[in-house]
């Protein structure tokens, strides 16, 4: 078993009188228990150049994918552009999450049923790097 | 004007042959623009069992959007700690995954619409959930 761990902080020293300071750590395991996750499509770099919505990952070409477990989804548009951005959002089932501007990262977790693809959708076609990993089980 | 960093470190020894060691960080933006986002709401909530919750979304806000064009930042976390629990994530009335004891997740948020929005079902026995939304403003109900 593999021991993944993901830690976001969140920061801030003027949003509000006080700090702001977030931090947790997550350790990625299997639905339920306390064992680790051992497969991950690994870190991913795709160069998006349209604007047409697409599926950036696509359940069923991922070998091996357990739907409706613990599976997370890291996304970060690489671009250093504030005015530029990737919407995403969930095929199938039609959802739009947020947009992605240059810098921006997620991290969700993903149920991944079928047809339930990642989708993007590039506000223009401006050449942008997009960087993407699913953890899975 | 506020600055809020989210950072991210994604770590294994042992998930792939070599050391996983990724981190990002970003400092939140309104859409468009280098300037910060100036709103935020931070919660911690026992959500009980045997519905779905709105945590945001226009529920919150007397029915109105959040809008369109924006860059709303979402932070969930499920802190209940028996990790067989988990609370499922809605966005939009829909399923996206399931939070288990001890998970977090962190997305960008768009509430165009008035049912866009973001919500929790604690699954078996109420948990409770953190979350803080970090946005671009949003309109108060009336009382």
């Amino acid at each position: 078993m593999a021991t993944t761990t993901a830690t976001i902080t969140l920061n801030s020293a003027d949003l509000s009188d006080n700090v702001l300071s977030i931090s947790n750590t997550m350790t990625l395991t299997t639905a339920g228990t306390i064992t680790g996750i051992t497969e991950t499509t690994g870190l991913a770099r795709v160069k998006m150049a349209s604007s047409t919505l697409t599926d950036l990952i696509t359940v069923a070409n991922i070998n091996g994918f357990t739907a409706a477990a613990s599976a997370k989804v890291y996304i970060k548009n690489t671009s250093t552009a504030s005015d530029k951005y990737a919407t995403i959002g969930l095929a199938g089932v039609a959802v739009t999450m947020g947009r992605l501007y240059g810098g921006d990262w997620m991290l969700f977790p993903w149920d991944g049923n079928a047809n339930e693809d990642v989708t993007i959708d590039m506000s223009d076609a401006t050449e942008t790097i997009i960087e993407y990993m699913v953890f899975f089980e | 004007m506020a600055t809020t960093t989210a950072s991210i470190t994604l770590s294994s020894a042992d998930l792939l042959s070599d050391n996983l060691s990724l981190s990002s960080t970003k400092t939140l933006h309104k859409a468009g623009t280098t300037t910060g986002l100036d709103g935020i709401q931070y919660e911690r909530q026992e959500v009980a069992t045997g519905d779905i919750y709105d945590i945001v979304g226009s529920s919150i806000t007397n029915g109105t959007a959040l809008g369109t064009d924006k860059a709303h930042k979402l932070y969930v976390a499920n802190k209940h700690t028996d990790v067989t629990r988990y609370v499922d994530i809605y966005v939009a009335a829909v399923n996206i995954g399931r939070l288990y004891a001890g998970d977090w997740m962190f997305i960008p948020l768009e509430v165009a619409v008035a049912a866009q929005d973001v919500a929790v079902d604690a699954v078996g026995v109420s948990q409770v959930v953190e979350w803080c939304f970090v946005h671009e403003g949003k309109t108060l109900g009336q009382s």
